[in-house]
């Protein structure tokens, strides 16, 4: 991977909103590479680094970091316009896990060295990350999670399993959630500990999904001996640092894109198989187009917490259920108005903004990742109505 | 109970504030409860306190004696008497003073806004529709609460245009049916007249405002569905907490959780739907608002009943009283299926996601 030295940004926050969406706007449009706009699957690192290696050379790969670390130190409200501008180009997603996840983690938590050692390779893309923490037997109740750091000398010695790691085959560490104290209760006994991939004793097996794709990866650690340094915070604390920043998480699953994406494309599908006017099918994109502008309405209030600076409430789970059950709805609709085509496993016509089948199953996981609706309808019910445990 | 941050500005908030208080008078399921099902179905010395309060007038322009307020207050006052099942047709008056202030009329208007009239517009000859009646002399339906009436807006549409006429309860023949949550609708005729048209001609095109007065209603309609699924929700919890079976609380049991998580996210999508188009005002907005309310209130109230079990339908517990009202409001002024089509008719075509 090339190291590139990124150029400091100049301050953006000085530009108003509109002034700062238009500059954003022509820069992306003038550097995002044609051949990756809208892509249907997660790209790969061999795919996407070139995107990666402009934005770190124009200094804009990490907008959320404060300048001091080699970030963009942008307002909140302008980091929201950052990525809306993102979306509206249809530009891929970075192997980011860096960038949004471990990045702020070590700004927060880490220890002067690590920041200085860990920060600037983000930033060069000399490191890429991944995330270690579901494991076969811990996936919604993450907390019971078993791999285990055991210290011996100066290395902790990891043994377990990981899977649903994104990319972890493009990535070159990983932090992981381990179990550092077996007798502590579930939560207490948690530590977050950053290890490097080309270590020996670790093992990646990419798992093909139900798009064919490999995008998750299983990660298996025997014996893995990581020097102690690269613990991250205190010694069984790491649950409540990795929870801290999953709210960020909730509300990135809810944002509308995706609804608002697969509504055009439905109604292409419904113009080219000839329903567009049918009734019964206007009544169902009517339904569905309310849904998608009161998901926005809600969504935008949402925006607005963010650009305060003000921490978002537990409810807001509630963005990513209706949001991913929309999608669904809608790709379901798609499947029934495509007719015999919704059993195509490629695009029809060879036409990409015609793919029922694709859409469908791409909806699928967006109910189960980032924490299932079911347990997402938990944390509703327990921290935002008071329900008893 | 606010899902993130509403589009209001500071100020107005703090008129909303004060707003929310001075309704917190009227808060008392109680005596919405004893008024139902007899008389004229409200309580004529409360609709002129609220008159007094300027709430009629709300929405009216302060230089045609009203408060000058805009939507977001309005919508605020019609969510807190839904949460009390305030009986009194306030809706139904703010329609008939914003029609009568477009018209230029004063006196019906100032007797109204001081509560010591009760005018209502008659401008309905069918269900399922936000057309104005054609016809001087056909019947008008679906008058909510006409039987406490003292005068009736009677619009008339021909030509293009929409006349106005004032018409007092003696000039009229009244039917009047039972409405579920105790109330009564109205079938209302002229008796015959002589002359131009029935009672009193006030002006020759009213078009404008009636249409803008519909909308206005169908929104503070909408808020008062909101109100009503937000109270009958905080009584479902407290008795998702309280009632036991099995020897413990039956709000732990996830399967009532989800159920309840499901209803909050409905009241979570009307209010961001209802603030929303208070806040910008747009037909298209208003109708998609209250698309949603219609819709989610009669989800959320039949959650509510099942959530609590055969206690949910004595008539002794209030989710019941919760529930009838919304099945009267869900269809006022626009039911969901109506509003989502002039929301599709009004709207941009959906925004090509790049």
């Amino acid at each position: 991977m090339n190291a590139i030295t990124p150029r400091e940004p100049a301050d953006l926050n000085l530009l108003d909103d509109e002034s700062f969406r238009l500059h954003i706007r022509a820069w992306i449009e003038a550097n995002y590479p044609a051949q990756i706009r809208n892509p249907e699957k997660r790209l790969h690192w061999a795919e996407n680094q070139v995107w990666y290696h402009k934005l770190a050379e124009k200094g804009w790969l990490c907008p959320g970091w404060p300048r001091e670390y080699g970030g963009m130190g942008l307002a909140p409200s302008k980091q929201i316009i950052f990525t809306e501008e993102l979306e509206r180009w249809g530009c891929a997603r970075c192997n980011d896990h860096g960038i949004i996840m471990l990045g702020p983690l070590v700004i927060r938590y880490g220890t002067e060295a690590q920041k200085q050692h860990f920060l600037p390779k983000i930033l060069t893309g000399e490191h890429i990350w991944c995330q270690g923490y579901s494991e076969p037997n811990s996936g919604s109740d993450l907390a019971s999670l078993r791999t285990s750091a055991v210290l011996d000398g100066d290395h902790y010695v990891v043994n377990g399993q990981k899977i649903w790691t994104t990319l972890a085959q493009d990535a070159n560490w990983i932090f992981l959630l381990v179990r550092t104290d077996a007798t502590a209760k579930k939560q207490e006994g948690i530590s977050f500990l950053l290890v490097d991939m080309a270590t020996p004793g670790i093992t990646v097996r990419p798992i093909i999904n139900l798009e064919m794709h490999d995008e998750f990866c299983e990660v298996f650690f025997d014996n893995v001996r990581v020097p102690k340094e690269n613990l991250v915070g205190q010694l069984n604390k790491g649950w409540d640092m990795a929870k801290a920043l999953l709210s960020f998480e909730r509300i990135y699953l809810g944002s509308p894109r995706q609804s608002a994406y697969a509504l055009a494309r439905l109604k292409q599908l419904a113009e080219r198989m000839g329903v567009a006017e049918d009734p019964l099918f206007a009544e169902r994109y009517a339904r569905h187009r309310c849904d998608l502008e009161d998901l926005k309405a809600l969504y935008a209030r949402y925006v607005e917490v963010l650009k305060r600076g003000q921490p978002l409430g537990a409810d807001v789970s509630q963005l990513k259920i209706i949001q991913s059950e929309l999608y669904q709805r809608i790709s379901e609709t798609m499947l029934e108005v495509a007719g015999e085509n919704a059993g195509l496993s490629g695009p029809m016509e060879g036409n990409r903004d015609l793919n029922p089948g694709g859409v469908y199953i791409q909806a699928r996981p967006t109910s189960i990742y980032g924490g299932t609706n079911e347990i997402q309808r938990n944390i509703i019910a327990k921290n935002v109505l008071g329900l008893p445990g | 109970m606010t899902a993130g941050i509403a589009p209001f500005s500071e100020e107005r908030l703090e008129t909303i504030r004060m707003i929310r208080d001075s309704a917190a008078a009227f808060a008392d399921t109680a005596r919405a409860r004893k008024l139902r099902f007899q008389g004229i179905g409200f309580d004529r010395d409360v609709f002129r306190e609220m008159a007094e309060l300027g709430w009629v007038g709300l929405a009216v322009p302060e230089e045609a004696g009203g408060a000058g307020l805009g939507l977001p207050e309005m919508v605020a006052l019609a969510e807190e008497l839904g949460r009390s099942l305030a009986p009194e047709p306030l809706i139904a008056a703010q329609l008939s003073a914003h029609i009568l202030a477009a018209a230029g009329e004063t006196e019906v208007l100032a007797s109204l806004l001081a509560g010591q009239s009760v005018v209502l517009t008659a401008w309905q000859d069918r269900a399922n529709s936000l057309d104005v009646a054609t016809g001087a002399d056909t019947p008008r339906r679906f008058v909510p609460m006409a039987a406490g009436a003292t005068h009736f807006l009677w619009p008339v549409r021909e030509h293009g245009r929409v006349a106005l006429h004032l018409l007092t309860l003696e000039e009229v023949d009244l039917t009047a049916e039972d409405t579920q949550d105790g109330g009564h609708l109205a079938t209302v005729r002229p008796k015959p007249w002589h002359g131009h048209g029935p009672g009193r001609h006030l002006a020759d095109d009213v078009a404008e405002a009636l249409s803008e007065g519909l909308d206005r209603a169908a929104l503070a309609t909408a808020a008062y569905l909101l109100g009503g699924m937000e109270a009958c929700f905080a009584l479902t919890l407290d008795y998702l907490k309280q009632r036991q079976q099995f020897g413990r609380a039956i709000g732990t049991f996830q399967v009532l959780q989800h159920k309840a998580a499901d209803a909050r996210v409905q009241i979570s999508l009307t209010r961001a739907a209802v603030e929303q188009a208070a806040e910008a005002g747009a037909p298209a907005l208003i109708s998609r608002a209250k698309a949603r309310a219609s819709e989610a209130a009669m989800l959320v109230q039949q959650a509510c009943l099942q959530l609590h079990g055969g206690i949910g339908y004595t008539d002794d517990y209030d989710s019941g009283l919760y529930l009838r009202k919304a099945m009267v409001l869900a269809p006022m002024f626009g039911g969901a299926a109506l509003h989502r089509r002039r929301y599709m008719a009004l709207s941009p075509e959906l925004e090509e996601a790049a």
